[in-house]
């Protein structure tokens, strides 16, 4: 007698416990697959993605989550490799089977991780990859954030081009990002009909300059454009003034976005111009409203990595509620067809997934500090114009 | 050519020589401790980047002018230089060359990691001595950092090499590097002698350190592009020669300039290294052929 009871009991928790789980999975999270560099050389800037990440998943269910159920972030830690993100995206896919992706961070990894996803044909929002190559392989699952290199430099250009300047000189480091820039910038310049008065490469350890300046004092270039990073153009900017090189216009792709720049430089910034993906001052609905929130959460300032980070959150919302399901091919056609503006800036994405809704912001070191300056409409700072002659400094 | 005129190539030759000062003050350090130990230093320039961020963290942190920080980092470097000696180097002078290599690598590698883990990768500068000088008679510009350690570099290297010849303690060294066994039986205390050396030559690295901070933007990392360049140097001076590594440093500045104002930079090392070693002087300017 006693044994049986205890059968019926036995029975009918396996039974409630079943459609507990049954319930659940119901209900169950929608899960959002990332892995992220934690470690390795792009650990901070990784770290600052996936905060982006985190940010828009928590506000996401603050706001009732996804189609009804509640988001969850499933993220590795791909060490800053390339074959390791790769690994990691297979295993996202395949073994916790996430229901959305989100891209890791830097190009390379991008470039590996996004043949994943495509051997899949899983959709994926990628920030933290700006190398066109990565959309130049016919893929159709891989969504780019990014204002793409090869653009960077056009606002400048077109600048120029309308203050009348033709005699455009463009250095490089010898580098696949700086490449690219130097690539669109050789493009526009033929594009925009100017003329290209000089064009050197260095080798990235280079950091000295005095040569080629003085080589193009020879060529009296009214416009100076490098695809550099920090220290070489730190050290170009110096130089220039030591040799008073005076173009009109004196452009750099990263360095001048950084505020190491002007902490380096000092008054020497002023006026010089360069690139930003984005800016909390910059014009864009919620942009500044993200920047608070975000270093009230981290106890930092946002750089422009978690921007793109909380924004491809953003896009991935809106074609999830475009598409209304996740479906994956739904999911596709959502987000090619998709053209909006998160805190990141314009989305919109040509027939391969790269970005062309996103311009290229200009910056210029005004009075010691960064500032928008082009396009007009993103503008927190009026352009200053001509670059003011090294000697009347 | 517009890029072959007299005027240019003068400004690209007075760029290039105060440039190769600075090498010459660096790599004459390394040669000395070939010269006297037969150890080639590794470490030599993370030494030199101590010097660096001493110059930065003095300037930073107590306002201090990069030529005041200058004996400050000489000392500091100094006495660092004979601690690493008692520690590390004393033990491996006699042994064969490569774990010379191995212990100063290893050394390399620990110091470039400290440096990351206290002052992080970012590029750090400073920017004190700004501007250049404009000498307008001869249509030519000097820049003022360049100038200013240009002119440190000359006057230290001097001054170690007329120590080296005229003091007692320099002459001890001398003794040390021609014959270490002859000098012990002469009295000399060569271990002692073994550690000035080294203190001094980390002192010459650190003051380059010092130097290089004005003129560069520099990271714990960038010691690394340094260590080539004095590797060009020593070879083209000649291993172990003194004078040799200050005339080598000047040249490879020079031919630098040169190459990289008429040619393009990127071909800059590769030229002046081929031209001046392998066709000029295969055995180094003041090498001799037997002398390894």
């Amino acid at each position: 007698m006693n044994r049986i009871f205890l059968r019926i009991l036995l029975a009918g928790l396996i039974a409630a416990g079943a459609l507990l789980a049954a319930t659940t999975a119901a209900a169950a999270d929608i899960q959002v697959g990332a892995s992220v560099a934690l470690s390795g050389k792009y650990s901070r800037t990784g770290q600052e993605q996936l905060n982006g990440y985190a940010l828009w998943v928590d506000e996401v269910n603050a706001r009732h989550g996804l189609l009804g159920r509640p988001v969850r972030l499933v993220h590795y830690d791909d060490e800053s490799k390339p074959d390791t993100g790769a690994k990691l995206y297979e295993k996202l896919i395949t073994n916790d089977q996430v229901d959305l992706l989100l891209g890791p961070y830097s190009s390379g990894v991008a470039l590996a991780a996004s043949t994943t996803a495509e051997r899949h044909s899983f959709p994926m929002v990628a920030p933290g990859a700006a190398s066109s190559d990565i959309w130049e392989r016919g893929y159709k699952n891989v969504f780019g954030l990014y204002t793409p290199a090869e653009v960077y430099m056009d606002p400048i250009l077109e600048l120029a081009k309308a203050k009348g300047l033709s005699r455009v000189a463009l250095i490089y480091a010898d580098t696949a990002f700086p490449r690219s820039v130097a690539k669109g910038v050789k493009d526009k310049v033929a594009a925009l009909g100017m003329s290209l008065v000089f064009e050197e490469d260095y080798g990235k350890a280079s950091t000295d300059f005095a040569a080629m300046i003085v080589k193009l004092k020879a060529r009296a270039p009214q416009v100076l454009i490098g695809g550099s990073y920090l220290p070489d153009s730190t050290a170009f900017v110096r130089q220039a003034k030591e040799y008073r090189l005076n173009p009109e216009i004196m452009a750099f792709a990263v360095g001048p976005g950084l505020p190491d720049f002007g902490t380096n430089l000092g008054a020497d910034a002023e006026g010089v111009m360069g690139n930003t993906q984005w800016e909390p001052t910059l014009k864009l609905p919620g942009a500044r409203e993200f920047a608070t929130r975000y270093a009230q959460r981290f106890g930092h300032a946002p750089g422009y990595h978690a921007a793109g980070g909380y924004g491809a959150g953003q896009v991935l919302e809106a074609a999830v509620i475009k598409a209304g399901s996740l479906d994956k091919d739904a999911l596709r056609q959502a987000l090619a067809g998709l053209d909006i503006t998160t805190i990141f800036g314009r989305y919109r994405v040509d027939a391969t997934g790269l970005q062309v809704g996103k311009p290229g912001y200009a910056i210029q070191w005004i009075g010691g500090e960064r500032h928008i300056v082009l396009p007009e409409e993103n503008a927190s700072h009026a352009l200053v114009y001509p670059f003011r002659p090294w000697q009347d400094r | 050519m517009d890029l072959l005129q007299p005027g240019v190539l003068f400004q690209l030759a007075v760029g290039g020589l105060l440039a190769g000062a600075l090498y010459a003050l660096l790599a004459c350090g390394l040669n000395l401790v070939f010269g006297v130990m037969r150890v080639i230093n590794l470490a030599h320039a993370e030494l030199m980047m101590i010097g660096a961020f001493i110059a930065w963290l003095a300037w930073r942190y107590a306002g201090l002018h990069p030529l005041l920080a200058l004996p400050l980092a000489m000392l500091l470097l100094y006495g660092l230089g004979l601690v690493l000696q008692r520690l590390l180097i004393e033990r491996i002078v006699e042994r064969e060359e490569l774990t010379s290599l191995l212990v100063t690598y290893g050394l390399s590698i620990i110091l470039v990691n400290l440096g990351l883990l206290v002052f992080s990768a970012d590029f750090r500068a400073v920017p004190t001595l700004q501007g250049a000088f404009y000498l307008e008679g001869l249509d030519l510009v000097i820049s003022k950092p360049r100038a200013v350690a240009g002119a440190v570099s000359v006057v230290l290297t001097l001054a170690v090499y007329a120590f080296l010849r005229y003091s007692r303690t320099g002459k001890a060294i001398r003794g040390v590097s021609e014959h270490p066994e002859v000098a012990m039986i002469c009295g000399i205390d060569v271990a002692r002698i073994r550690g000035i050396t080294f203190g001094l030559a980390a002192a010459m690295a650190g003051a380059a350190g010092v130097m290089l901070s004005t003129i560069y933007s520099f990271s714990p990392d960038t010691g690394a592009d340094f260590i080539l360049k004095c590797f060009a140097v020593m070879i083209i001076g000649g291993m172990g020669n003194f004078l040799g590594a200050l005339l080598g440093g000047l040249l490879l500045g020079l031919a630098e300039a040169l190459v990289g104002g008429v040619l393009s930079t990127q071909w800059a090392e590769a030229v002046a290294y081929l031209l001046l070693v392998l066709i000029v002087r295969p055995t180094g300017l003041l090498g001799q052929a037997d002398a390894l």
